[in-house]
């Protein structure tokens, strides 16, 4: 049917109202406020222009910050896409119980990222944790927990964040994987290929484009990682673990370097903005 | 084919245990039933009790208001949510404009925006009208982070949808709202109930949004964990996951009342695909 403009302008009303006030013009204010020396303390503002940008990108905290983000994000995004469409595709064909299976399996992502950071603190603490009940069975040393590792850390996060989200991308990618039509199984099966062709010839191109949606969610998700940390090491040990979202956080409410930790937060959109684009123009590529 | 299945049941069910075990420990030491290392080989301590949870109120004295503040929090946003995505849904995918895919790929690169780019701002400006600290302002700013990704679910729904029955209706004099209301949101109940729970779910768990706009008046259940974190009060381990399991329990009752709808929460429609 054909919507009016004015059907058109009433319909998206209240969702502009909502995205406005509480998402776009906050954003604006900060990204204005921040070439600027504001900060809420001070009355007087001067024009600053990339001052607050020069200052976080030339500290070298920040620049630990984006390489830290960048290594979790690479890692972790890829292996939550491959696991989560690997458990997808073992519940593509109907088995007993498929649905609570898929449920069961959703709760990992259920538990909070705040919950998972306080759970896995102590899954890996000497006394109460499972992994040196596990050495104790074997007869093994007890081990520190590898969160206060500065070599371990990083990758304890990114174990972590991937055991918490794979269920997540099954849940997203099953729909999809379900819809592909029976004849497609069947005729790559009856042309002989192994199972290993099959994924590479008929599921993963069907589920290509949603893969790439889940995958952009999931990698916004991950250039702002940081309640589990915030619990699990807070960005340590030294700045193991620090991720861009932390530094921000950190100066804005920690350290009352308000312009800092706006300006960095900025910085975080603009990681989105361009991972977003590419998304925006393979996306149109895959739809035609 | 049972000889092809059994294999995959096992894996299934191989998978799953591998990913629940953490919970399952976690749930082990609620109850009171915890690893005992000081014995060769370690042992568990016993019997079960339920004298955990009772524990939480003890270390954290507002704990359960804090889960009924985390329950009408969320349900208030994520009913905000879904109420202001389906009009914008609806008219997205009955207008016909340049640009059109690139504003409804647009909603879920907003949709994977974290909160951190635009709260700090959020937080001073919200401070100024006086939205701070307030069950309004949160729930508000709650509904906002989550409504583009609601706006995205809804759009593949309503998109999906033969326009007949809606020039019908149109031929019958009814209008927009009507139409909205009386054709197309009876149609799409099954994807708006699945969004619902899962927006639930992204609100209950939301961390920074209630950190950052409150100081102490509007606590969820996920600021209260990160108290303990933040200032150094440890809790001891059977109280905090006794703690986690209360606080997923909800979350858990939820998904397995709805497993069945929650099929519909689908990112992209299946496009393109030559139907009947």
């Amino acid at each position: 049917m054909r919507l009016t403009r004015r059907d058109r302008l009433l319909l998206f009303a209240p969702l502009a109202i909502l995205l406005g006030g509480w998402l776009v013009v906050p954003a604006l204010v900060g990204l204005t406020a921040t070439l600027t020396t504001y900060t809420p303390l001070t009355t007087s503002v001067a024009f600053a222009r990339w001052q607050n940008y020069s200052d976080v990108l030339h500290d070298p905290q920040f620049a630990e910050a984006v390489r830290n983000v960048a290594i979790f994000t690479l890692v972790a995004v890829p292996l939550e896409l491959a696991l989560g469409f690997g458990i997808a595709y073992l519940l593509r064909r109907p088995i007993r119980g498929r649905s609570w299976w898929r449920g069961l399996l959703l709760l990992p992502w259920l538990v909070s990222p705040i919950a998972t950071g306080v759970m896995w603190h102590y899954l890996f603490s000497g006394a109460t944790g499972v992994v040196n009940f596990v050495l104790g069975w074997l007869g093994r040393p007890e081990l520190g927990s590898p969160i206060g590792d500065v070599r371990l850390a990083l990758a304890t996060t990114i174990a972590i964040e991937v055991w918490r989200v794979a269920p997540f991308v099954t849940f997203l990618l099953l729909p999809g994987l379900v819809a592909i039509p029976e004849e497609r199984w069947e005729q790559a099966t009856l042309a002989g290929t192994s199972w290993f062709q099959r994924i590479v010839k008929v599921a993963l191109p069907e589920v290509a484009p949603l893969m790439l949606t889940v995958g952009m969610l999931l990698t916004g998700q991950s250039l702002g990682a940081f309640d589990t940390i915030l619990i699990l090491t807070g960005g340590g040990p030294g700045t193991a673990t620090l991720t861009p979202a932390l530094y921000s956080y950190d100066r804005a409410f920690v350290t009352n370097d308000w312009p800092a930790g706006a300006a960095s937060a900025w910085l975080i959109a603009a990681g989105v903005a361009v991972v977003g684009a590419a998304y925006i123009r393979l996306s149109g590529r895959w739809s035609r | 084919m049972v000889a092809v299945r059994a294999p995959r049941l096992i894996a299934v069910a191989a998978v799953t245990g591998a990913f629940l075990l953490p919970l399952a420990w976690t749930g082990l030491a609620a109850v009171g039933v915890l690893p005992d290392d000081s014995t060769r080989p370690p042992s568990w301590t016993g019997p079960p009790t339920l004298d955990h949870i009772a524990e939480i109120g003890v270390a954290e004295p507002t704990f359960w208001q804090e889960l009924a503040t985390s329950t009408v929090a969320a349900i208030v946003a994520a009913c905000l949510t879904v109420a202001v995505a389906i009009p914008s849904a609806f008219a997205l995918a009955r207008s016909r404009f340049r640009g059109g895919r690139t504003v409804t790929q647009g909603f879920l690169v907003l949709a994977s925006l974290p909160v951190m780019a635009y709260v700090i701002p959020l937080a001073d400006l919200s401070r100024r009208v006086h939205l701070i600290d307030t069950f309004a302002g949160v729930t508000l700013a709650e509904a906002a982070v989550t409504a583009p990704l609601a706006v995205f679910v809804l759009h593949g729904a309503v998109a999906q949808l033969p326009t007949e029955w809606e020039e019908a209706a149109l031929i019958d004099g009814a209008g927009v709202l009507r139409i909205l209301g009386r054709v197309v949101l009876p149609l799409i109940a099954p994807s708006v109930a699945a969004t619902l729970v899962v927006m639930f779910v992204l609100d209950w768990n939301m961390l920074l949004v209630p950190l950052v706009l409150t100081s102490g008046e509007v606590k969820t259940v996920p600021v209260a964990l990160s108290d303990f974190f933040t200032f150094e009060r440890e809790l001891d381990w059977p109280t905090a996951a006794a703690a986690l399991m209360v606080s997923l329990a909800p979350l858990a009752v939820l998904v397995g009342v709805f497993h069945r709808v929650l099929e519909r929460f689908v990112l992209q429609a299946p496009a393109g695909r030559d139907i009947g």
